[in-house]
């Protein structure tokens, strides 16, 4: 609470970041190079691509059932801390011990 | 209720119940038929989710996210035809879902990555360039007052969970996540961003968080500036800027919108 922002600290640190913005190792790496490219969506993220929304995309599938909800989580969360798990990591491990 | 009000009901019910009135072009049974359609709307969208939420999908594994999603699909079905963007409610929906209370964390992950679809699919806008930023510095007075707008695809999420740690372990190109750094308790903010083509992820302090949030709500640069200062005293204003600018983030210069609470 002790430090106050000025107009001459305000401009000071305006004047730093555009000295900072205009050295080339910053300008090398700016949007002006790029240009933005129609067609090539990030994968899934077109509207019309075989995948999803495609009526092709189902066809295949199983239905799964309601019963699905005595599922636990799994997969990498297994190596992740948890502040819920007695152990304090694992605790999903320990779930699918008890599923298996 | 009309008769596709009834059918697409039907389309999204648990129970497999063919509408009335169906019949098939070639005689063969409508309810088969009608299953197939079924099947093929609710996979496509849980295909979606899955393409929306990679991250998300990760932390709990297939099966139960492909379950979580056909009962999001269900409460939840599409309001547009634009597919790319559904399934912003996940997240909440996410909250309040008992089987993944477990994984407190997995809900602001959900929202990260909604906001890296929203950003990828933001307006175009042309920032500031240097020369506006040193016209600016020209009229110093004025700056304290001034507000900033900024790019339609910016965004700013504060989690209390290591939303950017745990979201960036999961961009392993050899597709193994190593989390064992990665403790979720710890609080983090993302900014996300389109510079150019590509959506940036980064992680940024708190009071950064604050003051860029500030910007985005029409405060002026003055009132954002010392309420981050207040609030963390090491707040790097010139490098805020400097990461702000060099992303192409601010788009204009404006009234502020807003007084200092």
């Amino acid at each position: 609470m002790n430090k106050t922002m000025t107009t001459a600290s305000l401009a000071l640190a305006l004047g730093a970041a555009l000295t900072v913005a205009a050295s080339p190792a910053f300008a090398a790496d700016s949007a002006a190079d790029k240009e933005k490219c129609y067609g090539v969506a990030l994968k899934g993220k077109n509207d019309c691509k075989a995948g999803a929304g495609t009526s092709c995309a189902g066809t295949s599938k199983t239905d799964y059932q309601g019963n699905a909800w005595t599922l636990v989580p799994k997969g990498t969360c297994e190596k992740t801390v948890s502040s819920t798990s007695p152990t304090g990591k694992g605790q999903l491990a320990e779930f699918k011990e008890k599923k298996a | 209720m009309s008769a596709q009000r009834h059918f697409a009901e039907a389309v999204l019910a648990a129970e497999p119940l063919c509408p009335p009135g169906l019949m098939a072009w070639n005689g063969s049974d409508p309810a088969r038929r009608f299953a197939v359609y079924r099947n093929n709307v609710m996979v496509s969208l849980i295909d979606a989710l899955a393409d929306s939420y990679p991250v998300t999908q990760d932390l709990v594994g297939e099966e139960f996210f492909r379950a979580m999603a056909r009962l999001f699909v269900r409460t939840h079905p599409p309001r547009s035809p634009v597919l790319a963007l559904y399934g912003a409610g996940l997240a909440e929906f996410i909250e309040g879902f008992a089987p993944a209370a477990v994984l407190p964390y997995l809900a602001d992950v959900a929202r990260l990555e909604m906001l890296r679809v929203q950003a990828w699919h933001a307006a175009d806008a042309a920032p500031l360039g240097l020369a506006d930023f040193a016209a600016l510095l020209e009229n110093a007075p004025a700056l304290a007052a001034t507000g900033f707008d900024l790019h339609p695809s910016l965004a700013v999420l504060r989690s209390a969970h290591a939303v950017v740690s745990l979201w960036a372990a999961h961009q392993a190109q050899d597709g193994t996540p190593d989390l064992t750094a990665v403790d979720p308790a710890l609080p983090e903010s993302a900014l996300v961003l389109r510079i150019g083509i590509d959506v940036e992820i980064r992680r940024i302090p708190c009071a950064t968080a604050q003051f860029i949030l500030h910007l985005q709500q029409g405060l002026a640069f003055g009132a954002a500036a010392q309420f981050a200062l207040d609030t963390e005293p090491a707040f790097d204003l010139p490098a805020v800027l400097g990461m702000l600018i060099c992303g192409g983030a601010i788009i204009n210069l404006c009234q502020p919108r807003r007084e200092p609470a």
